[in-house]
């Protein structure tokens, strides 16, 4: 955490980027490391147990790769029907806005940089 | 619990592995929150070019399930053609703590804490693995060039399953570990680097 807090050091300070944000559907849950645990857990379990969605699609960017991870476990713990998890990974690219700071070139520049993901799909077994 | 320090961490389990058919020599990385990523990736990289067969095995537990990924990743574009099968379960840990400070006489005062981890493994292979698995992943489209050690841009273009969340990356990680039994204290326990 000490060189994220750490932003007014370098001269080129930078400002992250909100992942672009992909099309979502009803059943795409994307994790984040702000929101309350349990209601994450129990929105995914409202969506299931009403059996409009056969699967949901868990993802997490980062740091919240544990929550997702958790979330799932938690999901096929939770539920009285058997859950199968598949993961899946991959790389997603971010984009930081580089910005000039006291009286330095003047130029704005971005960089890009790589973070890892993880898509759970949570599925009852025997609908498979 | 201030004068209470993490003794050693026992887990259960450790050797077994939740994948079918597995090569008899597979390399199995175990991955901390301190390990490097260089270090990780470097004898992964050399092993997968020297080996017939290379199978490795990225296994995390905690916090380190990201840097599990992330050397996954970076050695699937570094390595063209892996199969990778994934698997998250919880791992059961056993916590020691003992007291801090000079040694007291016995019975020395300890507490064991067991708690359920969530845990990554990711299997990589140069041989093809069976695609009905529970978190089979083909082999990704290789990358166009390779200028260097950040030559990623052309994975990302290629990758139609690409998804994206919008999560800040700032904040404290919650512990989402839970508690199976013995004392509720293992909430907000912070995690040291020795394990």
């Amino acid at each position: 955490m000490a060189e994220q807090t750490s932003l007014g050091d370098g001269p080129p300070s930078h400002r992250r980027r909100p992942a672009p944000r992909p099309p979502r559907g009803p059943n795409d849950i994307y994790v984040n490391t702000k929101t309350d645990f349990r209601a994450q857990l129990s929105r995914c379990r409202r969506l299931l147990e009403s059996g409009e969605q056969k699967e949901l699609r868990v993802h997490g960017l980062g740091l919240a790769i544990g929550r997702a991870i958790n979330l799932a476990l938690q999901l096929q713990l939770a539920l009285p029907d058997t859950l199968l998890l598949s993961a899946s990974t991959s790389t997603v690219e971010l984009t930081d806005d580089m910005e000039p700071e006291g009286g330095e070139d003047g130029e704005p520049g971005t960089r890009n940089r790589n973070n890892s993901a993880i898509h759970i799909r949570v599925y009852r077994a025997h609908e498979e | 619990m201030e004068n209470l320090h993490r003794a050693r961490i026992m887990i259960e389990d450790e050797g077994a592995l939740p994948f079918k058919d597995l090569h008899p020599h597979v390399a199995q990385m175990r991955v901390k929150e301190g390990s490097k990523i260089r270090n990780l990736v470097g004898y992964a990289l050399t092993y997968m070019k020297s080996e017939g067969t290379g199978q490795i095995i990225f296994g995390a537990y905690g916090r380190a399930v990201t840097k599990a990924i992330t050397c996954a990743e970076i050695l699937k574009r570094q390595v063209n053609g892996l199969h990778q099968i994934t698997k998250i379960q919880y791992t059961s840990l056993q916590e020691v703590w003992e007291q801090k400070g000079p040694v007291i006489k016995n019975p020395a005062p300890c507490l064991t804490v067991y708690k359920n981890c969530p845990s990554i493994y990711i299997l990589l292979s140069k041989s093809p693995l069976d695609p009905q698995e529970d978190g089979y992943q083909p082999p990704q489209n290789p990358p166009s060039g390779e200028t260097g050690k950040r030559s990623l841009e052309s994975h990302g273009s290629s990758d139609s399953k690409k998804r994206k969340t919008n999560v800040s990356t700032e904040g404290r990680i919650e512990e989402t570990c839970t508690n199976i039994g013995g004392a509720a204290i293992a909430q907000e326990t912070p995690y040291f680097q020795k394990i």
